[in-house]
């Protein structure tokens, strides 16, 4: 008997939440690879922001790191100044990105897709520039050291003290798994719906009665809050906010992440954080040699798996199934 | 009882070229209406004017006696104006049973953000065994699954039909449907027209260059020439106009 899909979700749901939060396990608590799973978390965050945009929507962002520059930033400018404890500290960082994600998502969602990624672009480098040089508020190149970490959350069963690498991990867990579970509800809503009519088709989605635009100035806010988030989370985990973090160099990484992740997806920007950032021996060895690495990935996916990786694990399970599936025909006939 | 549609001495210029020089006509009770003329008298511009891709420069346009022509195009769809397209559109990578429902979806963006949250699937649930009853109709159940990118020329105007039908539209544009279609499916979108017609009784206002097909296919004619209606009538009568005949050989 097959289990339907429907059915099956909130089952994978529950084991792929329990698996993060038991992952220490695996490495026996061991700090530089929780130091990496964290981070990769982080970037998965920023994954999915680009994934609601690139993948389900169609819109493609170079300047999403800016979005999450400016979580980062309000969240440690917060926190240092001691004006705000750390929740609504990184709420305002993620309601600030959101902010910004409208007032540029105006302007620049009226232009038809090429004009609109070199204006996101721009975007992108404008923000850096603003992070580089308003030294007053954001430290300038030097950035700024000594962001305070969360304090003990008290749950009742147990203490969770986030100055710790296991209690951070699972404050990330936490957020990342909210996150999440927003991509999942958008992507199977009316909603969602909507947005990927927009990307097959923006003509047809309008004729059926889709406000295109009001649509993608929604996620693209959407879109930089979960970013903004993602900045916030990843400055509280360094402890330092530095300019070169939300420079063109990561909007590459974070595009690779989520196109050889396998954009539209749920698992592919997850997927690719993993491959990008847990994976830093591997393909982080030198910028240059990660830029020639983004092109040749690039023009093979482009070539081989436009679904990218999680495109082909998917392919790879279907076939696995359908294999079975008529083995087990054969075994009744 | 406000006429259906109701296009009222509309005009649209390109630079110095008067596409649309005036046109007026009412569609007053349902039924299946023909847009015929020879090239460049404004068929394609006037289609654009009232489905909103295009603003007209003067005159006005109602739907049902509500004015639409300061509307977008999304506003006009809401109203129940549905349309399909010349070159044929059909969301390629959702299954033929999904661009149905989709088409049925409410989008107001409110709505749809309160769906993802509640979770209902109310207004899908309800029409589907609407959606896979049409989809019988074109003998598309089948293939209700699959990718719509999957399907044949034909088989996705069907499709692009049957999905411009499931919001109850008041009126359905059809640019050209008959345009790239074997005779054997011609016959059979030829039939469905009728059937449907005679389900829902709405206007149907098919742009057409395919004489045969329309001809036995409307019950009204409208010719356009030069920007403005010519003439308009039952085919017979058109096919005998002196007028109609001079405009498609002058």
């Amino acid at each position: 008997m097959r289990i339907r899909a429907d059915a099956a979700r909130p089952v994978i749901g529950v084991l792929f939440a329990a698996l993060l939060y038991l992952l220490p396990l695996a490495f026996a608590g061991s700090p530089y690879a929780l130091f990496a799973l964290t981070l990769t978390l982080c970037y998965a965050i920023l994954g999915i922001a680009l994934n609601l945009l690139l993948g389900y929507t169609g819109l493609v962002s170079l300047g999403h790191m800016g979005f999450a520059g400016v979580g980062a930033y309000v969240t440690a400018v917060l926190m240092k100044s001691n004006v705000a404890s750390f929740a609504p500290s990184i709420a305002a960082g993620t309601v600030a990105a959101g902010v910004v994600g409208v007032l540029v998502g105006i302007p620049c969602l009226r232009l038809r897709s090429h004009f609109f990624i070199i204006v996101t672009l721009a975007v992108g480098l404008m923000l850096f520039l603003l992070f580089n040089n308003l030294d007053w508020l954001t430290g300038g190149a030097a950035g700024l050291p000594g962001v305070p970490r969360p304090g003990p959350i008290h749950l009742g069963f147990a203490v969770v003290d986030p100055r710790r690498p296991i209690g951070f991990y699972f404050v990330a867990t936490t957020v990342f798994l909210l996150v999440f579970v927003i991509q999942y509800a958008i992507v199977h809503s009316d909603f969602g719906r909507s947005l990927a009519a927009i990307r097959q088709d923006e003509t047809l989605a309008a004729s059926r009665g889709v406000d295109v635009f009001a649509h993608k100035l929604t996620i693209f806010a959407l879109s930089a809050a979960i970013a903004g988030l993602g900045g916030g989370l990843q400055i509280e985990f360094l402890r330092a906010a530095a300019p070169q973090s939300f420079g063109f160099l990561e909007d590459v990484n974070l595009v690779l992440i989520v196109i050889v992740g396998g954009a539209g997806s749920l698992f592919g920007p997850c997927l690719g954080a993993l491959l990008f950032i847990a994976l830093p021996e591997a393909l982080r060895v030198a910028d240059e040699f990660r830029m020639v690495l983004f092109g040749a990935t690039l023009l093979a996916l482009a070539l081989f798996a436009p679904g990218g990786l999680w495109g082909l694990v998917w392919s790879a399970f279907r076939k696995l199934r359908s294999h079975e599936s008529t083995v087990t025909n054969a075994g009744h006939s | 009882m406000p006429a259906i549609l109701e296009v009222d001495n509309i005009a649209k210029s390109f630079g110095g070229v008067r596409a649309v020089d005036g046109a007026s006509f009412r569609l007053a009770v349902p039924g299946i209406y023909g847009l015929i003329g020879p090239n460049g008298a404004g068929k394609t511009t006037l289609f654009d004017l009232i489905c909103g891709r295009q603003f007209a420069d003067t005159g006005a346009i109602h739907l049902s006696g509500e004015r639409i022509d300061h509307m977008r195009v999304h506003q006009r769809a809401r109203l129940g104006l549905a349309r399909t397209f010349q070159e044929c559109r059909v969301l390629e990578q959702e299954t033929c049973l999904d661009n149905v429902l989709f088409a049925a979806q409410d989008k107001h963006l409110s709505n749809e953000v309160l769906q993802a949250v509640s979770r209902g699937r109310g207004a899908r649930e309800s029409v589907a065994e609407e959606a896979k009853r049409l989809l019988d109709l074109i003998n598309l159940r089948r293939y209700a699954d699959e990718p719509a990118g999957n399907l044949s020329y034909g088989q996705r105007r069907l499709l692009e039909i049957v999905s411009g039908l499931i919001a109850q539209p008041r009126l359905l544009l059809l640019d050209e449907p008959a345009s790239g279609i074997n005779p054997t499916l011609l016959n059979t979108l030829h039939d469905f027209l009728l059937r449907i017609f005679a389900e829902r009784k709405i206007v149907l206002l098919v742009v057409e260059h395919n004489m045969e097909f329309i001809m036995s296919l409307a019950s009204h004619i409208l010719v356009m020439h030069q920007g403005r209606v010519l003439e308009e009538g039952p085919p017979a009568v058109i096919q005998a106009s002196r007028r109609v005949i001079e405009a498609y050989l002058g």
